[in-house]
């Protein structure tokens, strides 16, 4: 009998709630055969099973919060009998054309499984040669959209994400369509608001503990500025109009470029790439830049994380942010890709907020959030003008850096933001 | 060679014919027998003229028995002769598929390399000239698949020449195959005097870098039609392949073909199922999968046996049917 527990999914999680079982007692169960999906603090994850066999017992119900180590299924492996007989075949025998049947209807059962299965982990189409270009550039190919026959990753598809360009049109089509059929049936429903409870666990009771742990142990400090965007927003314009229709990816949000300006920032105080390490007594300085970004959710906050953005041309981290912010919103982030983020960012802009002091994604050392942009008028060489100004809030670690040290990186950041030209120079 | 080589304007058949000649010239121990090779010349002439040339005890008439005839020539080759037989057409080899079997393609295994089998075993084979029943079966995978025995298929009179004679001087049994189609279906200039080809090395006869066209024997004037005309109708430019030796095989050529273009077609006449062509698909799986952008097509005959005259062409594989399945593996 296989005992199938939760395991550590992934970070270091400690519990999490079976929000749905895939089998029931009595099935037959194939290897890698996703049995039970588990809402842990950060994903929701499939647990698949170890062996094949016949599912024996369901020991959790869903809803029920369980704790690593926490035995959820129990399976009878393929070809071992239940009472422990050894191997005498004669009596056996007898029972096998009774099984047959049986195993038909589990058969079909299985069958729908599997195809669950493959609906969950993305299985790329693609040709070898497709595969190979993508290898031999360190892209992983489950990340591309393809728009090939039958969804198929082609080569040019390859080449489009390596160049940062935007995603495939067959995969945008029906979000159109679905949206020109909602604007159709909008009729307002008032109804009286409705008085529940909210059951206060997974994602949400996360995010609490982590803002807990990061506002009561670190020394919170903000500080606020405004940057002018004026000449990065007429960049972004005329990129705009070398590629009206986004095919050549050159459509790229702001926040890619405060992405690049802000590891270009961190180049030159890397203080703020950092985490402290109390209890070795050291402040470690990270080699490479992995920007959080801070999304919203429909469960709460997540924050996905673009590795390495000093290798990468902010067309690049345009096209990986975008896609990791849609996975985020649709709950397929792979815990890999929540981890080992080095500094975040917080776009609380296109929501509207014109000021914020935010709470340091600990163990980090900083955090960056970017509000509304507003047309403001400035005084520049004794005039006024109208500028485009968005307010940046910096918060940091006062145990690690200081308030100076804090501006002089802020300052840093709007230099590259203001002067875009200024910062192709850096680019590699 | 910078001087002049002296060259003659042959058939393929002549071009074999020339080659048992030039090879009898300076070798007593070169032998020649098969049914009707004597006075008749052979079947297709391939013969011709060796008996009044070499004599009766060089070039010998056998009784009508395959076996014996494969047989004796098992004999004389470990016993010091360079026999050649002939079988009159490949689908009559299988009385003597037994002695090849276990006796020709393992002497060297079994004797520890003591005695070898230099022995040529040529045959006439392939459908298109609307021969009856048996005499068209394409049945090369039979002995590809036994080790020891090498298959060599030339597809004009240049290579045919060179092949055999290289098929004579190995040391080991060698099924020469002779694609009917192709013994009057055009002339080459083939030098008067000795050469050989390379056993077990392919030949590329058109440079293209959209797909790789693999065919041998007969199916190769398919394929050359086939590139020409794709090339002018859809701008495909097609890597064109003459394998010549099915076994040992040009793992090499086939492998730095398809790296290029990413895409391959093999057409061969033999039904589908157990044909070489499955061998060309494993071989380019194992040397050059990252490479395909494709999977790989083949063009073969069907798994039927090759059927009456009236219909024999809807059997064999053409250009259109090539052309098609181009089409198919550069759009996938």
């Amino acid at each position: 009998m296989i005992e199938v527990k939760l395991h550590d999914i992934g970070e270091g999680i400690t519990e999490g709630e079976i929000t749905h079982f895939h089998v029931s007692p009595g099935d037959a169960v194939k290897i890698d055969q996703p049995l039970v999906e588990v809402q842990t603090d950060k994903v929701t994850a499939e647990l698949p099973s170890p062996v094949a066999g016949t599912v024996k017992e369901i020991k959790a119900s869903e809803g029920e919060v369980v704790t690593v180590g926490t035995t959820i299924i129990l399976i009878e492996k393929e070809g071992s009998v239940s009472g422990g007989g050894g191997s005498s075949d004669a009596p056996k025998a007898e029972e096998k054309p009774k099984s047959t049947h049986a195993e038909e209807v589990k058969k079909q059962r299985t069958h729908t499984a599997v195809q669950t299965m493959e609906r969950l982990t993305r299985r790329v189409l693609a040709a070898p040669y497709t595969r190979k270009i993508a290898r031999d550039n360190n892209v992983d190919i489950e990340q591309i959209e393809g728009t090939g026959p039958g969804g198929r990753v082609t080569e040019q598809d390859v080449y489009t994400f390596i160049d940062g360009g935007s995603k495939s049109q067959p995969v945008s089509e029906p979000v159109a369509e679905e949206t020109g059929g909602n604007s159709v049936a909008q009729q307002p429903v008032y109804k009286s608001l409705e008085a529940k409870e909210i059951p206060f666990k997974g994602r949400r009771k996360q995010i609490a503990q982590k803002m807990t742990q990061s506002l009561y142990t670190i020394p919170h400090v903000s500080h606020f500025d405004e940057v002018d965007l004026t000449n990065l927003l007429d960049l972004k314009k005329s990129l705009k109009a070398a590629d009206p229709d986004g095919s050549k990816g050159m459509n790229v949000s702001l926040a890619a470029f405060f992405v690049k300006a802000l590891q270009l920032a961190l180049r030159d105080y890397p203080i703020f790439n950092a985490k402290l390490d109390e209890e070795n007594e050291v402040i470690r300085l990270e080699g490479e830049v992995n920007m959080g970004i801070a999304t919203d959710a429909d469960d709460g906050l997540i924050v996905p994380v673009v590795k390495n953005v000093e290798q990468k041309s902010i067309a690049t981290i345009n096209s990986e942010m975008k896609d990791l912010i849609q996975k985020a919103k649709t709950n397929k982030l792979k815990p890999s890709e929540m981890k080992g983020g080095t500094f975040t960012i917080s776009n609380v802009g296109p929501l509207g907020s014109t000021g914020a002091t935010p709470i340091i994604n600990h163990p980090e050392v900083g955090l960056m959030a970017f509000h509304k942009t507003k047309k403001m008028p400035v005084v520049i060489n004794d005039e006024i003008v109208i500028r485009s100004i968005m307010n940046v809030s910096m918060t940091f670690d006062h145990r690690v850096a200081d308030g100076a040290t804090a501006v002089a990186f802020t300052n840093r950041f709007m230099h590259y933001i203001e002067n875009p030209a200024a910062m192709t120079l850096e680019l590699i | 060679m910078s001087t002049a080589v002296k060259t003659q304007k042959l058939t393929m058949v002549q071009a074999i014919t020339d080659a048992m000649a030039t090879m009898m010239r300076e070798h007593d121990d070169i032998l020649v027998l098969g049914e009707d090779v004597g006075k008749n010349g052979g079947v297709f002439r391939a013969t011709d003229g060796l008996e009044a040339e070499f004599g009766e005890k060089r070039v010998i008439d056998t009784p009508l028995a395959e076996s014996g005839i494969i047989g004796t020539s098992i004999g004389l080759a470990m016993n010091g002769f360079r026999p050649i037989a002939e079988m009159q057409f490949l689908g009559f080899i299988y009385p003597a598929f037994n002695q090849i079997m276990t006796h020709a393609s393992r002497i060297r295994s079994r004797t520890l390399g003591t005695f070898t089998v230099p022995m040529v075993i040529r045959a006439p084979f392939g459908a298109g000239v609307r021969a009856p029943e048996i005499h068209s079966d394409s049945v090369e995978a039979l002995f590809t698949h036994m080790p020891g025995i090498k298959v060599v298929i030339p597809s004009n009179a240049y290579d045919a020449k060179g092949l055999l004679i290289a098929s004579i001087e190995d040391p080991d049994p060698v099924l020469f195959l002779e694609p009917m189609r192709c013994y009057r279906s055009h002339k080459l200039e083939v030098p008067e005097e000795k050469y050989t080809v390379e056993i077990g090395k392919g030949a590329r006869l058109q440079e293209g870098d959209d797909i790789t066209l693999i065919a041998w024997g007969a199916m190769v004037d398919v394929i050359k039609k086939a590139a020409k005309e794709i090339e002018e109708e859809e701008g495909i430019h097609c890597d064109v392949l003459d394998l010549r030796t099915l076994y040992p095989m040009d793992r090499d050529l086939i492998a730095e073909s398809v790296q290029k273009t990413g895409r391959a077609v093999i057409v061969h006449e033999a039904p589908g199922t157990g044909g070489v062509g499955n061998d060309v698909v494993s071989l380019i799986n194992d040397t050059s999968f990252l490479y395909m952008r494709a999977p790989i097509k083949r063009v073969t005959g069907h798994d039927t046996p090759v059927p009456m005259c009236a219909i024999e062409d809807d059997y064999l594989p053409n250009a259109d049917r090539v052309k098609q399945a181009i089409i198919e593996t550069v759009r996938f």
